[in-house]
């Protein structure tokens, strides 16, 4: 019988040529049988609705058989009248209820449609049916583990193992009902076992690394993974899993390493491609992470979480535009979440678009009022929005600390007393700890506290050979990596290392741990330099770092903390060494003033625009030279220029980032630089000053907008500092007009500010030790007196 | 996971671009892909091996070279692969070989010509190594390694004027190259041309190429040239940028900047000479160095030893010289009846130039108070040629010394004089020096009779004598009976 043959080649796994040898038989040859046959073969190769027709046709013509019903069944399920296919099922399993096909098939129907406890049960009728039935042992399991019962699970898969025990993905499972009891060691065995039958399998290599790390066997794996890959050098899933291990281990130049070889060798897996981001992101190499992140998204572009991973990276790599357009395509096709709204928000603000911002925080917020991170959102748009308020951004910082997890004191913590004059062990608790606005004006301080009355612990990112993290490792007596450790982990850690005094260098920025001042990790916690645009609204945090231009008398109930005022400025600069050459004053060449910002597009808000529009209509011929990394975006530059209606573009230049030298030469080409307000520039004020630019600037109410009025005082030009919006224009009007005075500053400005408080680092040194010592003493006596 | 680039080309490219590129910890687990999938050959034994080249594996790469090299003796890649192994491995004539095998298969080569000009510099060849790398570099002018080479050679020849010119166009073509800028610094030390080397420092800063090593140099020329103040911030800027090197923060304190430590660390000492040792000679021999000769002769006086006494006379021995630099007293001594003589050093530089004038029965490495504290030998004679000016205190030191001479032994060593105080201080190019009243009441303190102790020039800088002391200390002889 040709039929016979052919439905014989179909189950020997020979669909095609099943189908081919019935294609070439006569239409009048034995029609039911026939294309009862061809709809089995098309099944068999997927092709369900013409498998779907051809089984129709059968039936139709007097084909009763029941694999020929099941087949039906199955192509109605998937292409057809699901109900009826199912209702077949249904049929089936009474008229032959010894047979155990009719009812698996119907309950992996039933897991499809997304009915997981009709499913159960008819995976375990199946299982009453025939109990060595692998599919059903397996997928049973699966649900079970879905519903959290692993224990049953496990029972399961040991079962089909026994059945299929040349299986990989069995034994994967029973390694992944392992870990969910926490049997780390029984996993790892599994794992190798699967691993065994499938050494190319990446998921099951990973899941194996996950198991060596919980049983906390790593090092072992990661042996046992060298060797493998020596003897399997083209398996890529090894070395994958190898980067992947190293990762866990800490080692990250070598993970990423390591997964580099693996992409190379497998440029199409998704799995060792996000890897390999993942990778970049963590050992800081953001610029090379952004393209492989691009092709990890191209490889799986279902995964929202890849792509709100993707628009993260972007915006730390300074890519702001298209993070907001990843963003918001994510918002459109997955609906509103927590994460991707925070990240838009932060995108906007970094694109100076505040109004925008802040509707989107409210979306943040409005959907987890609780969540700390809706709020970190929130007050990163308020520090730059122009209707902000002091108590308005303390009102919001306050309801990030409230909403921040503690984590319990130890029982036996009793505060014991300690010494008002001791040696203070004084922890630097910041991923920032480096080449950044934090190490540029904290160093110098750090540098020249007295060792013999501060011994410095570094809490910081891993050792790297950055120029300024070398200077924070050579002053500390002690550097311990925190990096990315949940809180409920660092906690317990930063407490152990009996600190006196905790400083925290990193506020609620991009990897700040703010979380653990929370839990307070020391008996004095102290706000510094590090996302400090204004009080951190943390109970537990007991000082305040400033100054009397940062916070004059009266702003004490903007701040929950005490403010520690250093008697001249609230930092030290450090200036570069590789800073050119102070030139001379550009306009005396150009015939024309030209004012410049460095700062960051988010503090360049459209009032600021407004603003310097209006000295430049007052001006003619002067010039304005904005410079920012979101500069590199055509859109960018197109909006900026349109905010200067009336002003000839010409006069307007708008200039991408350059490295940092670059860019403090280019300083050499400004007369005047003009502050944003309300967030006005820090660092940048500083290196404009160093390079023989003065600032004009317009302090208001909250830390971050009184930065310039700071450093300007400090170098005796208090008279830069203007009131309001109206002497702000008026004083860069006036300035511009004399430019034998903005010459004759510029030429002795380095010189004065080389002596000048803001750069004399012994000095700076001994005020900042005498005040910790002040803050110290004061916190030794409430504790006595308590 | 699916291996899809299992095309051999395409895996070499990136392997190669990886080794080029440095990132051997990606490279090394594909080489083992690569060698499964590509056919073995020239290629891959040159990838292989400079991996291990940027592994530090030197012996494994010189296996797989030679291997290789047999199989292909025609393939110019691996005679200048194998030319940088020998190089690494000290074995410059090899080197000098493959690189001129290199040059013979292919004249055009202006690496192989560059590599043959380096080898043939160390070879103690200069003008060979000239005609090598004038045409390495008008075969590829713009290399600035080439030229950096060419510099060395015309140095080494005798034209500085010339090596300076180079390394001037060298800066023009590659600016942002700080060695470039050292090297040509360090040219200007040399000629003592202070003036000059500040200058070439401070367009380096202004250029923004300067790293800890243009302002430690620029320190000691402004500091050369008397110009103090400016020479302690220069150092202060060196410290900023090598924070933990003990080197810089001795420059910085000898500056005045932070607080005197007691003596120069050893670190210091290691770094300064083993940067110096191959000019360490001729640099104190033209600057009119006396010492090696002060001290024989107050040997031979005190020793009542002639030059012509008879060779086969009783050694006198062992004779430990202590930082014993590039041997120069071994030379001095070498017709004197003084065996074995033991030499010490910190400076793997300077023991390679000691060692090789082969006047030492043995050479340690090792910090001389280490050594100090560690020998169980009594010595008849210990040396101490210009070494005490790395120390401020000497109780210490010459403790130790007290307690390993031999009963009636001598020390010997020199100091350089300070005026105006009493005890010791710390001189601005990180030297220490010692008031004659000190001096004589530490070797008191120590235990020794002081034998001799008389003020003497040193040696000439800037036109100008060094002045300091020559001291001979002697441990009593043991009165019978003491021993209990």
């Amino acid at each position: 019988m040709p039929v016979e043959a052919a439905l014989a080649r179909l189950r020997a796994g020979a669909p095609e040529a099943a189908l081919a040898a019935l294609a070439a038989l006569p239409d009048d040859h034995a029609p039911p049988a026939r294309h009862a046959a061809i709809g089995m073969a098309l099944l068999a190769l997927g092709r369900v609705e013409e498998a779907l027709a051809a089984l129709r046709i059968a039936v139709a013509l007097g084909e009763t058989r029941p694999a020929t019903m099941l087949n039906l069944a199955l192509a109605e399920d998937r292409a057809g009248d699901a109900a009826r296919g199912r209702a077949l099922m249904q049929e089936l399993k009474r008229l032959l209820p010894t047979w155990d096909e009719p009812c698996l098939r119907l309950a992996e129907s039933l897991r499809r449609a997304g009915d997981a406890s009709a499913a159960i049960a008819e995976y375990e009728h199946t299982l009453e049916v025939n109990p060595r039935r692998a599919e059903a042992l397996l997928s049973l399991a699966a649900l079970l583990m879905q519903r959290h019962e692993p224990a049953r699970a496990q029972m399961l898969l040991l079962r089909c193992c026994a059945v299929t025990p040349a299986h990989a993905p069995t034994w994967d499972a029973l390694g992944v009902a392992l870990m969910l009891t926490g049997d780390a060691a029984d996993a790892e065995s599994a794992f190798d076992q699967a691993q065994r039958l499938a050494p190319a399998d990446g998921t099951i290599a990973l899941h194996r690394v996950e198991a060596s790390m919980a049983a906390g066997t790593g090092e072992a794996e990661l042996a046992r993974l060298e060797q493998a890959a020596a003897a399997d050098p083209l398996n890529a899933a090894l070395l994958a899993a190898r980067g992947t291990l190293l990762m866990h281990l800490g080692r990250r130049a070598e993970a990423v390493a390591v997964l580099e070889a693996a992409t190379a060798l497998a440029p199409d897996s998704p799995l060792a491609t996000q890897a390999l981001a993942h990778a970049m992101v963590a050992a800081a190499r953001v610029g090379d992470a952004i393209p492989v992140l691009r092709r990890a998204v191209e490889l799986a572009p279902d995964d929202a979480a890849l792509r709100n991973n993707l628009a993260a990276t972007l915006l730390r790599g300074q890519q702001h535009g298209e993070a907001r357009e990843v963003l918001e395509g994510l918002l459109a096709t997955h609906g509103d979440s927590l994460g991707v709204l925070c990240n838009l928000t932060n995108a906007l603000v970094s694109l100076g678009l505040q109004d925008e911002g802040l509707a989107t925080a409210n979306r943040a917020v409005a959907l987890a009022p609780g969540a700390p991170l809706a709020w970190r959102a929130m007050c990163n748009v308020l520090a730059y929005h122009p209707g902000v308020t002091g108590a308005g951004l303390l009102a919001a910082q306050r309801r990030i600390g409230d909403s921040l997890p503690r984590v319990p004191p130890p029982a036996r913590e009793a505060a014991r007393p300690r010494a008002a004059d001791r040696r203070l062990r004084v922890g630097l608790l910041s991923a920032t700890l480096k080449t950044h606005p934090v190490g540029w004006l904290t160093i110098a301080g750090f540098e020249n506290l007295d060792p013999a009355r501060f011994e410095l612990v570094c809490l910081g990112q891993p050792p790297s050979e950055d120029a300024i993290q070398r200077r924070f490792r050579a002053a500390a007596a002690e550097w311990h990596v925190v990096d990315g450790e949940p809180t409920e982990a660092l906690v317990p850690r930063l407490r152990a290392l009996d600190l006196d005094i905790l400083i925290d260098l990193g506020g609620y920025g991009d990897r700040g741990m703010m979380a653990a001042c929370a839990s307070r990790v020391a008996p004095m916690q102290v706000k510094w330099v590090g996302a400090q645009s204004h009080s951190s609204g943390l109970a537990e945090m007991d000082w305040f770092i400033t100054d009397r231009w940062e916070t004059p008398p009266g702003f004490e109930g903007l701040y929950t903390e005490r403010l520690l005022r250093l008697p001249d400025g609230y930092v030290c600069y450090s200036p570069p060494a590789y800073a050119p050459d102070v030139g001379t004053l550009p306009a005396l060449a150009n015939g024309h003033v030209t004012f410049g910002c460095f700062n960051n597009l988010a503090k360049i808000t459209p009032a600021v625009l407004a603003g310097w529009a209006a000295i430049l209509a007052r001006i003619p011929g002067a010039r304005l030279v904005l410079k920012a990394h979101q500069f590199a975006d055509a859109a960018t530059r197109t909006r900026l220029l349109a905010a200067f209606p009336g002003i000839d573009p010409a006069r307007i230049e708008l200039r991408a980032g350059s490295p940092h030298r670059a860019l403090l030469a280019q300083y050499n080409e400004i007369d005047i630089v003009l502050d944003p307000f309300p967030y006005s520039g820090g660092l940048t004020t500083c290196e404009a000053l160093w390079m023989g630019v003065p600032t004009i600037t317009m302090p208001g109410e909250t830390f971050a907008s009184r930065h310039s009025a700071s450093h300007l005082s400090n170098l005796g030009l208090p008279d830069w500092v203007a009131a309001d919006l109206g002497a702000y224009q008026d004083m860069a009007v006036r300035r511009a007009a004399d430019l034998p005075a903005l010459a004759a500053l510029r030429a002795g400005l380095r010189a004065r500010m080389k002596v000048s408080p803001l750069c004399d680092a012994p000095r700076f040194g001994r005020h900042l030790g005498e005040a910790l010592r002040h803050a110290w003493r004061a916190q030794c006596a409430a504790a006595a007196a308590a | 996971m699916q291996t899809t680039a299992a095309d051999p080309a395409i895996l070499t490219r990136r392997v190669r671009e990886m080794v080029d590129s440095g990132r051997i910890l990606a490279a090394r687990p594909l080489l083992g892909a690569l060698k499964t999938l590509a056919v073995p050959g020239a290629e891959l034994a040159e990838i292989e091996a400079q991996l291990l080249l940027r592994e530090g594996r030197v012996a494994e790469a010189l296996v797989v070279l030679d291997i290789a090299v047999a199989a292909a003796p025609e393939a110019v890649g691996l005679r200048l692969c194998r030319a940088d192994a020998r190089m690494r491995a000290d074995d410059t004539a090899g080197a000098a070989g493959d690189a001129a095998e290199a040059v013979i298969l292919d004249r055009t080569n202006p690496q192989a010509k560059a590599v043959l000009g380096v080898a043939l510099i160390d070879l103690g060849q200069p003008l060979d190594a000239l005609a090598c790398l004038r045409e390495a570099v008008a075969a590829d002018p713009r290399h600035p390694a080439y030229r950096q080479a060419l510099a060395t050679a015309q140095e080494r020849s005798g034209d500085p004027d010339a090596a300076a010119a180079t390394l001037a166009a060298a800066i023009r073509l590659a600016p942002g190259l700080v060695a470039l800028r050292t090297t040509a610094i360090m040219v200007a030390i040399r000629r003592r041309d202070f003036t000059g080397a500040a200058e070439l420092a401070e367009t380096a800063r202004r250029d923004g190429v300067a790293d800890a090593c243009v302002f430690g140099l620029l320190g000691h020329s402004l500091s050369s040239l008397a110009r103090h103040v400016e020479a302690a911030e220069a150092y202060a800027e060196a410290l900023k940028l090598a924070p933990e090197d003990p080197y810089v923060r001795h420059l910085v304190s000898s500056a005045g900047v932070l607080p005197q430590g007691v003596r120069a660390p050893s670190e210091y000492l290691e770094t300064v000479f083993d940067g110096y040792a191959a000019r360490f000679e001729s640099h104190l021999i033209g600057l009119g160095y006396r010492v090696p000769g002060l001290i024989r002769a107050a040997l031979l006086a005190e020793l009542g030893l002639t030059p012509d006494s008879p060779p086969d006379s009783q050694p006198v021995g062992p004779v430990l010289d202590l930082g014993c630099g590039t041997g120069l007293m071994g030379v001095v001594l070498s017709d004197l009846p003084l065996r074995p003589l033991v030499g010490v050093d910190l400076s793997d530089g300077m023991l390679a130039e000691a060692r090789a004038k082969g006047l030492y029965d043995s050479l340690l490495k090792q910090d001389l108070e280490t050594l100090l504290a560690e020998t169980d030998q009594a010595w008849p004679v210990i040396l101490a040629a210009d070494v005490f000016c790395y120390f401020g205190a000497l109780d210490a030191v010459l403790a130790q010394v007290h307690d390993r001479l031999a009963d009636g032994g001598l020390c010997l060593f020199t100091v350089e004089e300070c005026q105006d105080d009493d005890g010791w201080r710390l001189g601005r190019q990180g030297r220490y020096s010692h008031a004659r009243a000190y001096v004589a009441a530490a070797v008191a303190r120590a235990g020794l009779e002081l034998a001799t102790l008389r003020p003497e020039v040193l040696r000439w800088e800037a036109d100008a004598p060094v002045s300091g002391l020559l001291v001979v200390a002697q441990r009593a002889m043991e009165r019978g009976g003491d021993a209990g």
